[in-house]
């Protein structure tokens, strides 16, 4: 057993190398990482992450909105024009597929090509049969997804065919998209429930082979399209639905750089968002996301958790305005009418506001101790307190101090705002109240008991 | 203004804010323990304080004080 002793220090260890506060707290990693395949210890080096070219691509369009009722166009145009100031001038948001099916999808499309934004690059989603190809060549679209569905599921019981029918269709539409001059994305769906050795690996190997002399540019890509969430992330879960083994065999079996390969996640084990970041670090470059997590069922990696997980890894902004990101969660709430759970994470309504009096105790005191990062300057989210029963003194204190705006030696103290926790006290005790105190609530209650500071406040 | 009178205004706020009878207070007396001020209780009361005395007390420093004499102490010093 080691020993290990009391290092005294004068002055705190915030370890601000990882938790620097300007940022999101960083991910940095020691070694390489091993796994076994075939019985051989094979190595991934999560440092590489750092160099290459990762990058987030968006569904919001597609799979999102297989999810919710349809968009208008003008909130897909203006949620395209966000989603490009979001991403930043290096892309980091690449691409965004759409439906090309109805007429309102093909209106959407043009009017988004029309703000002539470089990122994200517009790409569509068709089935994967030549009828659905004809929109591809319509919309004049570099790239395409197409559904090639490679489970037995999806073969057997869904399409009715043979795995030899399956990829011989497959195999059609992607040489007739290659044909017309466009780069097809084979969506492999349902691939963590498939047979690998026996379809998806095979599969994969012919669409390399289409397209092995072709200029990078035109080479097939690959999705990985973990349709039931079933993807597991652990060193050494078995096949199928270990992720780290399917990239390995898929770049050194079957030859897809990373740059061909994307990973499409949904949520049903709870595990979407850390299989996306996964799939980065062991080596495939993007990761399919869509705004707010909306995606079938129980939906896709969230968009916002990808592009923080991002600069965490990157340990850099690079180009990125994630103060964009609270206004897409008010667009979504204030014009497109949808109501975001308080409690999620970097848009909802509560995500830095804290409730317990020790909490906000501490938020007074340092803010860095509650909040997770400067959520201020990145996301423009300040860290608030709601005034319960719980919150105590110091959360009395912390709101009206925020709300005063009133900075450093100016600050009230707990002693000043004392006969305001009393009538939220008396709320609570003497009048049986169940809900949190207003905001409204609580000025009026400084109006009476701090006239002055409030006058001032006014003035 | 002497000990004595510093004693005398605390003993006298203590009891007003605590709904105490003066009488029963005295300089050893734990706020919190023997006088029953809980933690809001005890911020009203260094509010009190802070209205008679006309003074605005550092916070951390004044929610230190546990007894009734370490107050009268600690206004003593403020004061004189």
């Amino acid at each position: 057993m080691r020993t290990y002793e009391l290092i005294n220090v004068d002055s705190p260890n915030l370890i601000e190398d990882i938790f620097p506060y300007s940022l999101p707290p960083l991910i940095s990693f020691e070694d390489k990482i091993q796994e076994t395949i075939d019985g051989q210890r094979v190595e991934f080096d999560p440092r590489e992450v750092k160099t290459r070219d990762i990058h987030l691509t968006d569904t919001t369009f597609r799979d999102g909105q297989q999810a919710r009722p349809p968009y208008k166009k003008e909130h897909m145009v203006e949620l395209y024009r966000m989603l490009s100031r979001l991403g930043g001038p290096n892309g980091v948001i690449r691409q965004s597929e759409f439906f090309l099916y109805t007429k309102n999808d093909r209106e959407t499309i043009e009017e988004c090509r029309s703000l002539g934004l470089r990122y994200p690059e517009i790409t569509g989603w068709i089935r994967a049969n030549k009828m659905d190809f004809r929109l591809v060549k319509e919309m004049e679209l570099r790239e395409t997804g197409m559904l090639t569905s490679s489970s037995d599921y999806h073969i057997f019981h869904k399409q009715n065919q043979t795995r030899r029918e399956a990829m011989d269709q497959y195999v059609e539409v992607a040489e007739a998209a290659l044909e017309h001059g466009v780069r097809p994305r084979c969506h492999l769906e349902d691939v963590t429930r498939a047979d690998l050795p026996g379809f998806v690996f095979p599969f994969v190997q012919r669409l390399e082979k289409l397209t092995e002399s072709a200029p990078e540019n035109m080479k097939v890509k690959i999705r990985l399209c973990d349709t039931m969430g079933f993807g597991l992330s652990y060193p050494n879960a078995a096949e199928p639905r270990s992720i780290p083994k399917l990239i390995w065999r898929l770049m050194n079996e079957c030859g897809v750089s990373a740059d061909r390969l994307e990973w499409h996640g949904h949520n049903d084990f709870h595990k979407v968002h850390i299989n996306g970041a996964t799939c980065w670090i062991y080596g495939l470059d993007a990761v399919n996301t869509t705004l707010f997590g909306f995606g079938e069922r129980t939906g896709n990696p969230p968009l916002e958790g990808a592009i923080i997980e991002y600069v965490a890894l990157k340990g850099d902004l690079c180009g990125i305005d994630l103060s964009v990101i609270t206004e897409l969660a008010q667009y979504y709430e204030k014009v497109i009418g949808t109501t975001l759970t308080p409690n999620y994470p970097f848009v909802g309504r509560d995500f830095n506001t804290t409730r317990a009096g020790i909490h906000a105790g501490g938020l007074r005191r340092d803010e860095r101790i509650y909040n997770i990062f400067d959520t201020t300057e990145l996301l423009n989210r300040p860290p608030r307190v709601a005034i319960t029963d719980k919150s105590g003194t110091d959360g009395i204190a912390l709101w009206v101090n925020d709300f005063l705006g009133l900075k450093g030696e100016e600050r009230l103290t707990v002693m000043k705002v004392a006969k305001i926790q009393r009538w939220v006290m008396d709320q609570y005790e003497n009048e049986g109240r169940m809900s949190s105190i207003t905001d409204e609530e609580l000025e009026e209650q400084v109006k009476t008991h701090l006239t002055e500071y409030y006058a001032k406040r006014k003035e | 203004m002497t000990r004595e009178e510093i004693a005398q205004r605390v003993t006298m706020v203590t009891a007003r804010e605590l709904k105490l009878s003066e009488a029963e207070i005295k300089e050893a007396d734990h706020f919190a323990f023997d006088l029953g001020a809980d933690s809001l209780k005890s911020i009203e009361l260094v509010a009190a304080y802070e209205e008679e005395f006309n003074l605005t007390l550092d916070e951390e420093e004044a929610l230190k004080v546990q007894t009734v004499g370490a107050a009268i102490n600690f206004f003593n010093t403020l004061l004189n």
